[in-house]
């Protein structure tokens, strides 16, 4: 057993690690960019908004290439090619060239810097000119997380790196610069690159590193290692800060829905199997089976019209988790305000849970109560009550327990649409927000760690399996 | 004398027939004898007719239209196939369906009922027979639609009459019972309480709800079986090469599942769906495919686990079948059993999840889903149109799930008495 657990829990780091690896694919390779609205969309504003958007990729890595990088393979008539296409000098290419050309420079960055140096050098002026324009851009230094470590010294290493930055941002000149000026500029950046070059030239070591690491996915992970999700592209904040304080909102709707649902379906289930085939039975089952077909989200939504909003009953709040009120609340007013918001997404939640336990605890005990050691505890003489619960219900419940395992992760992951129909500020309406607003690093948080609590989940219900039921062996 | 000898022959192959039923006849003969799933049944071929025959119900164009100007016409039969009228190919399916399904059905029919006394050896090609060349001459009529698309210019008839009876000129047209579109609403028409030219009265475009409910008839369905037809025949491919071969391949096959099942399915749907820009409803199917495929591959994998070292598959080995012909025509018909039981009740889950999708406001938007109409019900507080798409969900998932309990209950020998 304890052999098994191991193992298990030995698969479940490769198997989180490909789960990060399909989300990271099909959230990446989605059309549409995040920050687009910033300044990023089609034809550009100014320089300014230009600069402020690739600023944005940079700290979101979404410069670099997703999965791996050849790069560092580039040679130099392909960065000439870009050029040419990316400012129009020839080659008549269409807009949507030009602008993936201009794209693909801004991203390529410091894996331009050795082919751009000697393009200074180009028979086309107008090729010397750009080649200067992106050396201003390609050269940027990358700023480092503040997020974490020490914060002090990571602000210091930052200023100087903007320092660096704004003085190589000169370094260029426009179109009606003198030939003395451009050859000063030209001359700046032959030194500068002799004093730098080994920085931008690449060993076969670091070929190979940059081929595998210096890529999104690996950042990405590099910083989750930390328990870092990155920062909203919405509202700038750490996503997991966010993730862990919508946690309380969820878990305080479903948990307690869970917990209801437990305690009101086992005795159902129970009831209806040791009157099986009865009227009474036949009743039980119709209306759990009509609680189970019923969408949540109409649920939901009569609940709501029925009983909010003055018609035809106010009986109930119309949503949110609590009253929204700046005066000071006692912690029982606040709680019974709090269960008060609670009563409609609750009762929605419930409802769904309900009937499929239910379902699970009749069927386990119609299974159970056929069986032998039923007809020998009877046969012992035992009384009716003590012959169900001490034996039949004790086995017949294996299955219902097992089912929690599988409930975890959709207690965590709370429910999109109750959330979203009752307002209420979880981890469901967080990822529906997230997804409208295209909020990656917010999206993925919410998927990796519903994910993870998922893996765990089923973990526990394939062990709890062996725990309740001596029969079963891993071994 | 001779005849009656071959008379007594056949009454002889006729009983031994009869002793010896087929497995599909046994499964039948026990859902048959469940009251509950019959009627479940029946009711979703009412659906399915209902499906298909809605134009003949709601539709704003008259069957039969005549004046002095234009003479006699129909255009209703001719915006069965019009691509400005129709826009969706879902449509356009069931349009198909209303023309040419019923055009070949009572020929098919036609021929089940007359070979109704022959034996099986006879019957079963005839009948055959009959269903390929039905389905045969479906595909080639909808092909045929699909590929050369009728457009129409938009006209709005009834409009057009009042107008014209306005002049006072003579106008003949037959409508069907609802003469409205499921897409263009009236403006005048807004929000009015159920009456008797609106039976469940207007939404908040003007456009009738009873129209727009029966229309999204088709969507539901469309997507429940066609959602499930894709992700159980790939499931099923993938859990049987898992299964059949084992070792390293079902190791790798086994892990990707892992991955996929681990992942928050609802989650996943709608974010996928949020990427893609003009969603349509096919989208909608493959992105519910594709995180569903999961079940039916573990199901097939443990019946080819089970079954891989049996008899008949040694048997199959030794006479010399290749492995494909091992796989799909030996192992998968005795490994069917579960899967269908897991599509009957898929079709309702994959149901509840396009109208979850189209509720959220994620689903395809160009079409009345009954997701959307509720959603449109939620936020305008429009009674009926919440507890009309609410209900005809529940309809169809109870029919659904009660028909799954049907088969389940049939497939399982234990039950059998």
């Amino acid at each position: 057993m304890l052999q098994y657990t191991l193992k298990r829990l030995l698969l479940t780091i490769p198997t989180f690690f490909f789960i990060s690896l399909l989300l990271f694919l099909v959230l990446n390779i989605a059309p549409g960019r995040p920050g687009a609205a910033d300044g990023g969309d089609g034809e550009r504003g100014g320089q300014e908004k230009k600069e402020s958007y690739r600023i944005f990729k940079e700290q979101f890595n979404l410069d670099k290439p997703i999965l791996l990088n050849t790069r560092f393979a580039l040679e130099q008539s392909e960065v000439r090619e870009l050029l040419v296409t990316g400012y129009n000098l020839g080659g008549e290419p269409t807009a949507a060239e030009r602008i993936e050309a201009q794209d693909n420079l801004e991203d390529y960055g410091n894996y331009l810097v050795r082919h751009l140096v000697p393009l200074l050098d180009d028979s086309d002026p107008g090729v010397q000119q750009v080649a200067a324009d992106t050396l201003t851009v390609a050269t940027q230094m990358r700023f480092v997380n503040e997020r974490r470590g020490d914060v002090k010294a990571a602000r210091e290493q930052n200023r100087e790196i903007s320092k660096k930055n704004s003085a190589v941002k000169q370094w260029r000149w426009d179109d009606d610069a003198s030939e003395a000026d451009k050859a000063e500029v030209i001359d700046k950046w032959k030194a500068w690159f002799a004093e730098n070059e080994a920085t931008y030239t690449y060993t076969g070591q670091e070929k190979a590193s940059a081929f595998f690491f210096d890529t999104r996915f690996a950042k990405y992970w590099s910083n989750l290692i930390h328990l870092d999700f990155g920062i909203s592209t919405a509202d700038r904040r750490p996503v997991f800060e966010t993730v862990l304080s919508k946690l309380k909102y969820s878990l305080s709707l479903t948990f307690t829905s869970v917990i209801l649902a437990y305690a009101i379906s086992v005795p159902i289930g129970v009831f209806s199997a040791i009157r099986q085939g009865t009227k009474v039975d036949a009743g039980v089952t119709i209306v759990l089976f009509i609680m189970y077909s019923l969408p949540t989200f109409f649920t939901g939504t009569v609940l709501l019209r029925l009983l909010t909003e003055g018609e035809p009953f106010a009986w109930f709040p119309t949503g949110d988790f609590q009253t929204m009120t700046s005066d000071p609340m006692t912690t029982w007013a606040r709680l019974k305000d709090i269960l008060w918001h609670l009563v409609l997404p609750i009762a929605t939640y419930t409802s769904v849970s309900l009937a499929t336990l239910s379902r699970y605890a009749r069927a386990g005990v119609i299974e159970v109560i056929r069986a032998d050691y039923i007809r020998t505890a009877r046969a012992k003489g035992l009384s009716e009550p003590v012959v169900i619960i001490k034996h039949a219900v004790r086995n017949g419940m294996i299955p219902i327990l097992t089912l929690l395992g599988g409930l975890l992760p959709a207690l965590v992951a709370g429910s999109v649409v109750i959330e979203v129909v009752f307002n209420i500020p979880g981890m469901g309406q967080y990822i529906f927000q997230s997804i409208n607003l295209r909020d990656y690093n917010a999206v993925m948080a919410v998927l990796l760690t519903s994910s993870f609590l998922a893996l765990i989940g089923i973990l526990i219900s394939d062990l709890s399996y062996a725990f309740v039921d001596p029969r079963i062996s891993f071994d | 004398m001779t005849s009656s000898n071959a008379d007594t022959a056949r009454a002889a192959e006729l009983a031994a027939e009869r002793e010896d039923p087929t497995y599909g006849e046994i499964v039948w003969g026990q859902f048959t004898k469940r009251k509950m799933a019959m009627a479940s049944m029946w009711g979703l071929v009412a659906l399915l007719l209902l499906a298909v025959y809605t134009p003949i119900l709601a539709s704003n164009k008259p069957f039969i239209w005549h004046t002095v100007a234009d003479g006699w016409s129909s255009p209703w039969l001719s915006s069965l196939f019009d691509r400005n009228f129709y826009e969706n190919s879902v449509d356009i399916f069931f349009n198909t369906l209303l023309v040419f399904g019923t055009l070949v059905s009572i020929p098919v029919l036609w021929v089940f009922h007359s070979t109704k006394r022959l034996p099986r050896r006879d019957r079963q090609p005839r009948r055959r027979r009959a269903l390929q060349i039905a389905v045969g001459v479906f595909v080639v009529a909808f092909a045929g639609v699909e590929a050369f698309p009728q457009q129409a210019p938009k006209t709005v008839y009834p409009k057009i009459e009042q107008a014209l009876e306005a002049k006072g000129e003579a106008v003949t047209a037959v409508y069907a019972p609802l003469p409205y579109s499921f897409r263009d609403g009236e403006l005048t028409e807004v929000r009015k309480p159920a009456s008797v030219a609106h039976p469940l009265g207007t939404d908040n475009a003007g456009r009738d709800v009873l129209t727009r409910l029966i229309y999204g008839t088709r969507i539901s369905l469309t997507v429940g079986v066609f959602a499930v037809a894709l992700y159980v025949t790939f499931g099923t491919i993938v859990g049987a090469i898992a299964g059949f071969y084992g070792g390293r391949i079902d190791m790798a096959i086994q892990r990707v599942i892992e991955v996929v099942i681990c992942i928050p399915s609802l989650f996943l749907i709608l974010t996928v769906a949020s990427f893609i820009e003009e969603r349509s409803i096919f989208h909608i199917m493959v992105i519910i495919a594709a995180v569903a495929w999961t079940s039916p591959a573990r199901l097939v994998r443990a019946e080819f686990l089970r079954m891989r070292n049996l008899d008949f598959v040694s048997a199959a080995r030794a006479v010399g079948y290749r492995e494909r012909r091992i796989i799909f025509q030996e192992i998968l018909p005795n490994a069917l059993a579960p899967v269908l039981v897991a599509a009957t009740f898929g079709v309702a889950r994959a149901i509840l999840v396009e109208s979850t999708m189209s509720f959220l406001g994620l689903g395809d938007i160009t079409v009345p889903s009954w997701g959307q109409i509720l959603n449109t019900g939620r936020t305008t507080g429009i009674w009926t149109l919440i507890l009309a798409p609410g209900f005809a969900i529940f309809l169809t998932v109870s029919l659904l799930n009660l028909v799954g309990e049907g088969v389940r209950d049939a497939l399982d020998p234990k039950l059998r008495k």
